[in-house]
């Protein structure tokens, strides 16, 4: 049958089985179709052609020839059809169904800066015992930041190596601790001290003094200060206040000790030190093996700072601590240098400061 | 400060029975942490920290009397020559009132020099001893005795000495070879040639002792604590010496310490008494100090015994009268820190120790004050910008005046906001916004690998105000990088400045915020904290009525002009549709494409409409065609 038929058909012939499992998807297929079967432009047509121009006593040989083809091509093709609508079924039952092996979508994660998140757990702790927040001005004067607080004149903390002042105003300064709020609000309330029954407060805020940056210093740093005002406080209420404050920040096992030391707005005043919270005062690299961790300095008010303002100490009394919450946070979280609470970087913050 | 066990032990016998640790822990309870102990010349070290108002305990005799205060034993008893004092060799004139005695002496040295175990202690106490009796006699009596002497070269001094306030003009070369420019607040011990020493601080190198002395003249005095800190500070100063003045001596150690410093001469080299004698007095001591049992239990947080409070007062040196009901302490001379009740309270609670205080919290005596509303919205803000996925900056207060002026607002000059004494000129000023760290910290974060930054900070900034820097607090938000493409569902695409409006509007904030390019892919806004709505202080709000019946939503795609403002659109449909029946209208898409006609763009305009009723096709369709016709009136057509 071949030597009837032109070379090319004979060709196209050959490769339709290629052709044929070429096609992917039955767009391609049904071009191959156009090819090899459509009316125009066809081998189909080209086949007719030939059947037409055929000599007479070829033409029931050839026609017989060329059906056998057509035949062949239209079944392959048709075959073919039916794998591909068959694949494209398949795919389509598995385009529907969902594979819970996908990773999901997760949500974007924010954090509080974990000084923040400190000091807002102080609060939180600090509550239910009747404190409120006070806030001050970061740029203090001398009077509330010194002077009210039983700072002597010539106390060393006065220089402007120790304290950054401002150009044109030589009377002000950068807060060098928290304190300046206790006068503030020691001012405030005097005159309905009585009405009031005392005062209670926390002030959290960021303070500066002239260090150098390193792994350990910082000019910028926060604190948190908290003071007591009543009738009758001692320093059994200190003991008491700060016990409950730190078992709740610490543990409920964590023991607390008292040292004596001199601040010059307290009188007595006192160093307070946890049982380590990170070995269970057993010894480890932050107690430095001692079972203990210095975390903050308290004591009662001294009369000086009552009377400054306007505050009878014969009548009244109370107590005050501060504390540096890099250092704590340092010391809870190990971390090793307190430049890294300032860089900002994300991945630090997002370790340290996830939402509760 | 160092001190030496077996040093210690010989001013406090009972001491030497306790293990360096013990001692450690005694001093600790007492206020005196030791910070580090080392092993030297033989025997233990300790670094104890002294606070800045124990001037007293800065010796060895000092740590002694804490240490037998809270044994209850003796101390060694001061062996030391007695003098007679006799007419001045040198005559010392006292000018000022800031020094109001100066014991001292004239000795011939002879041959010998210091022993072995006293260079061993300066030694373990890090001071190197000079090998000059005069010198290492008054370094030693320093460290053991608490009180600064001086030796000077008695053939190098001019006439009388005086001690008075310096002239101006007037300078000195001091022991390390650095000549100062004296002011007249400075106090000077001067010969009739100028000033031989900066009193209470340093000697003067004319006439220090040398190899070449034969002979000395002392110094043991007392100066008012004051000019000494003052003048220690002015010329950045600090010595043993001024340590101790600076913090109070006691005035009764001047004689004493000449004494024992004669007799440590005598001793060491066979020095030869010329004569001494002592100019001037010690000032008075302090007035008694009452203690009331009242006082004292209040403080104590229960009832001690007045006469146990005076033993442990007596066994610190005060003198302790009872006076009724009450304890009338005076003070030992060399205790210039007990001048209120309540410093004597804290010494019996100290001696006693702090562990016996009682633990008791304060009753409540008022009603709790809530929580400020400014402090209260600051933190909702900060959990609200963290659910929504930002992180929370803390940065630097000051900044960089170049830095500064990008970004302040207008007429917020720096002038008013510089430091006088920053760290340095990139911390020089206190900054005017919130937004050259949030860009720099972003910066930082896109360098170092993060996709996507999601920054905000609560701060306060600064404006210049005539009476000093001006403080408001200011919310910053920064994002930038590239949002999504990190799972299957979520392509990926550059943050655009409406990601960050949107957060804006989440936040409260009415209309567009003032929105900044911080760099590429990179905005920012910050905005006063007080311009965000507060939360209502209810907890749960008051009940809103919403309707059951059925919600209907309609769109129109709309092609209007490039430059057509949402807002214009949105408020001229709004005007037209039933206020009561509108529940929403809000254009959900943009489209933008070269099929669309010059100059146009296609908005989807979806309004929903609800009401206490089930509404009818026609007055929704009625609805929709007054809204395309107010649409229409801006040049607006619905798409084909």
């Amino acid at each position: 049958m071949d030597q009837l038929l032109p070379v090319e058909i004979v060709e196209a012939g050959r490769v339709f089985p290629q052709a044929l499992s070429a096609c992917v998807d039955l767009d391609s297929l049904l071009r191959l179709k156009g090819v090899y079967v459509g009316r125009e432009g066809s081998h189909a047509a080209v086949l007719m052609d030939l059947l037409k121009g055929a000599p007479k006593e070829q033409k029931r040989e050839l026609g017989a020839a060329i059906n056998a083809l057509k035949q062949q091509w239209e079944e392959g093709l048709k075959a073919r059809q039916l794998e591909l609508e068959a694949a494209k079924k398949q795919l389509a039952s598995l385009a529907d169904r969902w594979d819970p092996t996908l990773p999901p979508p997760v949500p974007a994660r924010g954090a509080l800066h974990p000084l923040n998140r400190l000091m807002d757990r102080l609060v939180d702790v600090f509550r239910p015992l009747g404190f409120h927040v006070e806030e001050g001005p970061e740029v203090e004067t001398e009077a509330h930041n010194f002077d009210g607080l039983n700072i002597p004149e010539d106390h060393p903390a006065k220089a402007s190596s120790d304290t950054f002042y401002l150009a044109a105003h030589p009377e002000l300064l950068l807060r060098t601790h928290t304190s300046p709020v206790q006068v503030r609000t020691l001012l405030r309330v005097a005159p309905e001290l009585a009405a009031r029954g005392g005062i209670r407060f926390l002030a959290p805020g960021r303070v500066y003094r002239k260090d150098e940056i390193d792994p350990t210093h910082s000019p910028m740093f926060h604190q948190v200060e908290g003071m007591l005002v009543g009738h009758g406080i001692g320093m059994q209420h200190l003991k008491g206040t700060l016990e409950y404050a730190l078992r709740a920040l610490f543990g409920p096992h964590t023991e607390i000790r008292l040292r004596p030391s001199y601040f010059p707005f307290v009188e007595p005043g006192c160093e307070v030190d946890v049982s380590c919270p990170l070995c269970g005062a057993q010894g480890c690299r932050v107690c430095k093996g001692s079972g203990w961790v210095e975390i903050l300095g308290a004591g009662l008010i001294h009369p000086n700072v009552l009377k400054y303002a306007g505050i009878d100490p014969t009548e009244w009394s109370g107590w005050a601590f501060g504390m540096g919450v890099e250092r704590m946070a340092m010391m809870l979280s190990q971390t090793p240098d307190l430049r890294l609470f300032f860089e900002n970087d994300q991945r630090f913050l997002r370790a340290m400061g996830g939402l509760d | 400060m160092w001190i030496e066990r077996k040093a210690l032990a010989q001013e406090i016998p009972a001491a030497a029975a306790l293990e360096t640790r013990q001692l450690s822990e005694l001093l600790a309870s007492l206020g005196f942490p030791v910070d580090g102990i080392a092993s030297r010349e033989g025997g233990d070290v300790l670094d104890v920290d002294i606070t800045a108002n124990r001037g007293d305990a800065m010796s060895h005799r000092g740590m002694a009397r804490e240490v037998a205060a809270r044994l209850r034993q003796s101390l060694t008893p001061i062996a030391m020559p007695t003098l007679a004092e006799g007419k001045p060799v040198v005559e010392v004139r006292l000018e000022s009132p800031a020094c109001p005695i100066y014991s001292t002496a004239v000795l011939e040295l002879g041959p010998g020099t210091t022993p072995a175990d006293i260079q061993s202690f300066l030694l373990a106490l890090e001071a190197t001893p000079k090998r000059l009796p005069a010198v290492d006699a008054s370094n030693e009596l320093l460290h053991r005795h608490g009180h600064p002497t001086h030796a000077f070269d008695a053939d190098r001094i001019r006439g009388a000495v005086s001690v008075r306030w310096a002239k101006a003009g007037e300078t000195l070369v001091t022991l390390d070879g650095v000549e100062r420019k004296l002011v007249e607040q400075d106090l000077v011990i001067a010969d009739e040639a100028g000033p031989i020493a900066l009193a209470g601080v340093m000697g003067g190198d004319g006439t220090k002792v040398t190899e070449a002395t034969t002979r000395v003249l002392l110094e043991s005095a007392w100066f008012d604590p004051k000019p000494v800190k003052a003048a220690a500070r002015r010329h950045s100063l600090h010595t043993d010496a001024s340590h101790r003045f600076g913090r109070g001596a006691d005035p009764h150690m001047a004689v004493v310490a000449r004494n024992l410093l004669v007799g440590r001469l005598q001793a060491w080299c066979q020095a030869t008494l010329v004569g001494a004698w002592t100019a001037g007095t010690a000032p008075a001591g302090a007035a008694p100090v009452p203690l009331t049992g009242t006082l004292l239990a209040r403080i104590a947080g229960e009832p001690l015994s007045l006469a146990d409070a005076a033993e442990a007062l007596r066994w610190l040196g005060c003198a302790a009268d009872l006076d009724g009901g009450t304890l009338q302490i005076t003070p030992p001379s060399w205790r210039h820190d007990l001048a209120i009740p309540e410093d004597l309270a804290e010494e019996v609670l100290r001696l006693r120790g702090y562990e016996h205080i009682p633990s008791a919290l304060p009753s409540l005596e008022g009603p709790p004050e809530p929580l400020a509303p400014a402090y209260l919205q600051r933190q909702r803000l900060a959990r609200r910008l963290a659910q929504l996925g930002f992180h929370q900056t803390v940065t630097y207060g000051f900044i960089s005046p170049e830095v500064d002026a990008a970004f302040a607002a207008p007429g917020n000059g720096a002038e008013g906001r510089t430091l006088v004494n920053s760290l340095g000129q990139e911390y020089s000023v206190m900054r005017g916004s919130l937004l050259p760290s949030l860009q720099a910290t972003a910066n930082q974060n896109l360098r170092q690998g993060a996709r996507e930054v999601r920054l905000f900070e609560l701060a306060p900034v600064y404006g210049s105000g005539p009476a000093g820097p001006v403080e408001q607090f200011m919310l910053g938000v920064a994002w930038g990088g590239t949002l999504g493409g990190e799972d299957h569902l979520s392509p990926a695409r550059a943050v655009r400045e409406a990601d960050l409006s949107g957060i804006a509007r989440d936040l409260g904030w009415e209309g567009l915020p003032p929105l900044r390019a911080l760099g590429e892919g990179l905005f920012g806004f910050e905005v006063p904290v007080e311009s965000l709505p507060r939360e209502g202080a209810r907890i749960i709000p008051a009940f809103r009525p919403f309707s059951r019946f059925p919600l209907v939503e309609r769109d129109l795609s709309l092609l209007v002009d490039l430059g057509q403002s949402h807002e214009a659109l949105t408020v001229a449909m709004r005007a037209v549709l039933p206020k009561d029946t509108l529940q929403d209208l809000r254009c959900v898409d943009v489209f933008r494409h070269k099929s669309l006609p010059e100059g146009r763009q296609a908005w989807l305009m979806r309004m929903r409409f609800q009401a206490d009723r089930t509404l009818v096709g026609e007055e929704v369709d009625g609805w929709v065609a007054a809204a395309l016709a107010a649409a229409e009136s801006l040049g607006a057509r619905l798409r084909a």
